[in-house]
């Protein structure tokens, strides 16, 4: 059975902006999933309306039993709370949810030293770097242990050098934990990189234009960026993505 | 410490000297009668001679001012939260406030020194009235300036509406209530001085603005400048210290108070 099931999903705003129209998607356990598609074509609302944050205007998002409070979310920025320090950001999830004081402290320690920040409990947010900034909100989000992680483009304001370690780290823990990982970006090279499945979108409405699982060996490296099977993977994207947006314009 | 900013913390000190020199020489040189302008020597020499006098009437002022400060402080926070809880009462109390703070208050403030019989409370509620202000309007904005993703992650983890204002909403209006706290301090003072001239000789007959009052019936123009020197002197020394209150409580977390050159 999907983790999440979405049927004849669409959202309109108040303003009368139709952002979605019509998304059938299941979030199968255990899967990385990526959403590609240009900027504005309703990724964004996608994993809102999955995490239950707006309710969707038609259609439905079917949740397993036991997923609401279970899921973790990275914003594109790192939103953290810049009046306390980095230990007490990760916490925030756990006394929120009213995990006891002692435990919820030992996870995010865990969190922390997982994201490679040991030794930056006590910092401030502004005492830190964009790219740890980020490893923050990935660790609040892992700390709180949830079953689905929907991260929205966590990594597009960092440069690429931050980018391609945090990928590799995102993937080695998600390998680790088992948890079932949705994924929004709009690079074709990192959702090819990172996902075991890729829906692509387009927009006006937003519709789900195709789907593609990613046949690359489970162990990725720098290697896989510059292998044949990974540049047959992101040829046939971006030719889907083409198709979509010259039917979507 | 660098060379320039060794100059910026001089500069002031270096116009001040200058200025005082300068008026010195103007009122010897030019032999000015002290009634009409005193030198600083002869004010400084007035303020030690008149210790007696103003200090009893600066503890009057700075009391009224600083309970003046605290009812501002604890009505402001309060409507303040009231204001952010609902649109509503923000729309339908928001312009009174505004009134009163148009409104100049040496025109209110005969008035309530007529309706309101014990003329301390009357000079309390006078300046309370010009304090106030800031501090609503500061903490309403910064109650509503919480960052929305993290309204939105105080969501998605079933955060109530009281975790929501104690762990969000109250930290972020932190530095705007701050902001607008040093204003009012500076406005309660005003407003303390303000009430006390208008109360006139039927005020309480002890506060500073009182002492500016009778020192000019007499023509006693040194001392007056002795008073207004204490006047500005209080203002300063509550802008400066609720500066550094404001940098204390902020820390290490908020732009203002950081030190960008350490
Ligand atoms: N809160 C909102 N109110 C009105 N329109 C919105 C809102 N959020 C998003 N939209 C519109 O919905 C469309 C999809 O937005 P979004 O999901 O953010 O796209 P993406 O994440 O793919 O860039 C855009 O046209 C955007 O302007
Ligand atoms: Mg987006």
């Amino acid at each position: 059975m999907a983790l999440v099931s979405l049927s004849g999903l669409g959202k309109t705003f108040p303003s009368g902006t139709r952002a979605l129209g019509g998304i059938d998607l299941d979030i199968r356990e255990g899967e990385f999933l990526s959403l590609l598609g240009p900027s504005g074509c309703g990724k964004s609302t996608v994993l809102r309306l999955i995490a239950g944050l707006v309710p969707p205007s038609e259609g439905s998002v079917a949740r397993m039993a036991g997923l609401e409070g279970a899921m973790g979310f990275v914003f594109q920025e790192p939103t953290l709370m810049p009046w306390t320090s980095v230990l007490k950001n990760v916490m925030l999830p756990m006394r929120l949810s009213r995990v006891p004081r002692a435990e919820a402290e030992g996870r995010a320690l865990e969190a922390l030293a997982r994201v490679g920040l040991k030794g930056f409990e006590g910092a401030y947010p502004r005492e830190l770097s964009g790219g740890m900034k980020m490893r923050v909100s990935i660790a609040r989000a892992l700390a709180a242990r949830p079953r689905l992680l929907l991260l929205d483009e966590p990594f597009a304001a960092l440069d690429e050098i931050t980018r391609f370690r945090l990928n590799d780290d995102l993937r080695r823990l998600w390998r680790e934990a088992g948890w079932t990982v949705v994924f929004v970006t709009h690079s074709v090279f990192e959702s090819v990189y990172l996902s075991t499945r890729i829906a692509v979108m387009t927009g006006r409405p937003g519709r789900i234009a195709a789907v593609r699982d990613i046949d690359l060996d489970p162990e990725r490296n720098a290697d896989t960026r510059t292998s044949p099977a990974f540049g047959a993977e992101v040829r046939r994207l971006q030719a889907d993505l083409a198709a979509a947006m010259g039917d979507g314009l | 410490m660098g060379l320039g900013r060794l100059l910026g913390a001089a500069a002031p000190v270096i116009v001040g000297v200058f200025f005082v020199a300068g008026w010195e020489a103007l009122v010897r040189i030019g032999q000015i009668p002290v009634y009409i302008l005193p030198g600083p020597i002869l004010i400084a020499q007035t303020l030690v001679a008149d210790w007696g006098t103003l200090w009893p009437s600066l503890v009057v002022t700075l009391k009224i001012t600083f309970a003046a400060l605290g009812v501002a402080t604890v009505g402001g926070v309060a409507l303040a939260l009231l204001f952010a809880s609902s649109r509503w009462v923000e729309r339908a109390l928001f312009p009174y406030a505004v009134i009163l703070q148009v409104t100049p208050l040496v025109a209110i403030a005969p008035l309530l020194l007529i309706y309101i019989t014990d003329v301390n409370v009357a000079l309390l509620v006078c300046a309370w009235i010009v304090a106030f202000f800031p501090v609503l309007s500061n903490t309403t904005l910064g109650l509503r300036s919480a960052d929305p993703g993290l309204l939105e992650l105080f969501r998605l983890y079933g955060a109530g509406p009281w975790s929501t204002l104690f762990l969000l909403r109250l930290p972020s209006a932190l530095p705007y209530f701050l902001g607008g706290l040093r204003i009012a301090g500076g406005l309660a003072l005003i407003g303390a001085v303000v009430a006390e001239f208008t109360a006139g000789t039927g005020g309480t007959a002890s506060g500073l603005a009182f002492r500016i009052l009778e020192a000019g019936y007499r023509l006693n123009i040194p001392r007056m400048f002795a008073a207004l020197f204490l006047i500005s002197g209080a203002g300063i020394a509550i802008f400066a210290g609720l500066g550094l209150v404001s940098r204390l409580v902020l820390g290490r977390w908020h732009d203002s108070a950081i030190d960008r050159d350490a």
